[in-house]
């Protein structure tokens, strides 16, 4: 094979692909260091912090009114929070019965992952419209709260699943054979080794309520979570401060990433395996 | 004693096992020798509970358990893959069942410590506690499975071919230490095996399960001396069985077997009077170190084989492709009763 001209020319490639796929926000995080006369674009006038003052309510009087995010942040992570935590379970549940086959297992499967699949705009509208028919008050932390749990769950469940099919259940039975009844072996087996698949389906779960646009909107009612409210800020004018808004919570999620990543490597690294088989003394 | 009744287990139209009647009695190494596929560690699973029989029974001391729940049986289970706690120590996996136990779990973390230790050193792991499970090696690890399960002092320990995973050398020297240990608790074993070796090394007693029954279940030098059906036969490696006819037809319409070893080989036409004979063509030789096999096929396409042992060679020297015939005494043959 030709693997001397390949390998540079594939390395290039995705190179490039990153760049590609990052381009956007690496123009955002430059754009956010813009000086406090300069605008929304290049070119740069002069380097400053000006913006992340600005945002976080510690520059002097400016022309420019503050962005309203703080509020519309905190319920956006309590409301991710909120869904993390009940599609999670959900998730992890269901993919416990799905271990076994059982009557209607097929179309129960498919109803869950319609959640995931249906337009958000859809799903909104629908929501929204129901709750006026009932006459129940739209708001966050209800009807908004229900469609990112009917979003969210299908990957929780999802991820589980593939999960569930790797565990060796062999460890359960251990664990019934020596006397453990099948409450306290999940507990003290099967959770702990699929914790791994836990976090994935709380990062997942987490990172798509947080930043979810379509349903939100039908069904956020009068007070507005972080992507709406920064959406709200467009129609008016566009001030470097977004930029630095949006590096802001980029750094947010990194840490989220981070946290996650070294949870993971703490919970697998007691997993990992000996291979080979030596002398038994 | 533990006793199963008439159990038949079946996965669709596929019959796992057949009305198996068996019986482990107290304090006895027992051995349960099956092809793959022959419902072996299906049997094993009934008894443990992990899946429950179509039909029968299974008691132990003569109160039925089958429809219990697993962890309510009081049976201890060691793996093939050994099913150690990834997330636990080596002292945790074994502490884990006394721990946690629905019936008299232990509190007392001294208690807990020394029984840990105890089992340990039963298996010989002694300081081994602290590592973790993926720290240890393939004969560790069965010994960490081993000890799991003797520390919560079960009514009888099912093993399915606990010695599968481990290499020839290992397999060897745990035989032997299982069967030290079994002998020191008093504790009855149920071990299943696909390799006759094995399961004639270990057993007190050996059972054989072919066509999802039990055919045979006697002493291991008896069974291999006189197996009373042409599966034990079969099972044991040792013997060629064919059909009588073949011998002439004083014999035909019974399926016969002989062993390997008490075979012998001459020219077409030389073989002794008093004894029985047979025309086969000789295929090829095989080399196994103290012993050499040479396969001969008969004149319906049965397969035979007969074993020399170096130290006393007594077959003539043999052309690939030519007639011989094989001949026997009738005091090495086993008939048994049916059509092949």
């Amino acid at each position: 094979m030709q693997s001397g001209i390949l390998r540079p020319a594939l390395a290039t490639y995705t190179a490039l692909f990153l760049l590609f796929l990052y381009g956007p926000m690496i123009v955002l995080a430059i754009l956010s260091f813009q000086s406090i006369d300069g605008g929304p674009q290049f070119p740069i006038r002069d380097w400053s912090t000006y913006w992340y003052q600005h945002l976080l309510g510690l520059a002097e009087s400016s022309r420019v009114s503050q962005l309203p995010v703080g509020e519309s942040l905190v319920r956006s992570i309590l409301l991710a929070f909120m869904t993390t935590v009940v599609s999670t379970i959900l998730g992890v549940m269901s993919a416990e019965a799905f271990r076994t086959k059982f009557k209607g297992s097929g179309p129960a499967f498919y109803l869950i992952i319609l959640g995931m699949m249906v337009p958000g705009v859809l799903v909104g509208l629908g929501m929204a419209l129901l709750s006026n028919t009932l006459g129940i008050g739209r708001a966050w932390w209800s009807t908004s709260f229900v469609l990112h749990v009917v979003y969210t769950y299908p990957f929780a469940f999802l991820i589980m699943l593939a999960i569930f099919n790797r565990f060796d259940r062999t460890v359960e039975e251990a664990s019934f054979s020596l006397g453990v009844p099948p409450a306290q072996t999940f507990r003290r087996v099967t959770f702990p080794i699929i914790f791994p698949g836990v976090l994935s389906a709380m990062l997942f779960s987490f990172t798509l309520s947080y930043d979810e646009f379509a349903r939100t909107l039908f069904t956020a009612g009068r007070d507005l979570t972080l992507p709406l409210s920064i959406y709200g800020t467009f129609s008016v004018e566009i001030y470097p401060n977004i930029f630095a808004f949006g590096v802001l919570t980029t750094l947010f999620s990194f840490t989220l990433l981070v946290i996650y990543g070294l949870l993971m490597k703490r919970f697998t690294a007691k997993a990992s395996r000996f291979s080979g088989q030596e002398d038994a003394a | 004693m533990l006793t199963l009744s008439q159990i038949s287990r079946f996965y669709g139209d596929t019959v796992a096992l057949d009305g198996v009647d068996f019986v482990v009695p107290e304090d006895t190494y027992m051995s349960l020798l099956g092809a793959s596929g022959s419902g072996k560690t299906t049997l094993l699973r009934l008894i443990a509970g992990f899946e429950e029989p179509n039909h029968g029974e299974i008691s132990i001391n003569s109160k039925r358990i089958d429809g219990q729940a697993p962890h309510l049986r009081d049976i201890g289970f060691v793996f093939q893959n050994f099913a150690l706690f990834p997330h636990l120590s080596v002292a945790e996996n074994v502490a884990f069942g006394l721990r946690y136990r629905a019936e008299n779990p232990l509190s007392n973390n001294s208690e807990i410590l020394d029984r840990t230790q105890e089992a340990l050193k039963l298996v010989g792991l002694d300081g081994f506690g602290h590592r973790g499970v993926g720290a240890i090696s393939g004969g560790q690890r069965q010994r960490v499975a081993l000890a799991r399960t003797l520390v919560c002092e079960p009514r009888i320990v099912l093993l399915d071919e606990p010695l599968g995973a481990l290499d020839a050398n290992l397999r060897a020297r745990m035989c032997d230490e299982l069967r030290a240990i079994r002998e020191r608790l008093g504790v009855s074993f149920l071990h299943v095996t696909g390799s006759e070796t094995e399961a004639l090394t270990m057993g007190d007693e050996v059972a054989v399960l072919a066509n999802g029954r039990i055919t045979q279940s006697d002493a291991p030098d008896t069974l291999f001396s006189q197996p009373r059906t042409a599966e034990a036969a079969r099972h044991m490696n040792a013997w060629n069985t064919f059909d009588g006819g073949l011998c002439g037809d004083a014999l035909s319409n019974q399926e016969i077997a002989v062993r390997f070893d008490q075979m012998e080989v001459c020219a077409p036409g030389t073989a002794p009077q008093d004894h029985l004979s047979l025309k086969a063509q000789y295929l090829t030789g095989e080399f196994n170190g103290p012993t050499a096999l040479s396969f001969f096929r008969a004149s319906d396409g049965s397969l035979l084989q007969i074993i020399d042992h170096l130290s006393q060679p007594r077959l003539p020297d043999l052309i690939e492709g030519q007639d011989y015939d094989l001949h026997f005494s009738s005091n090495a043959l086993r008939q048994f009763h049916g059509a092949a």
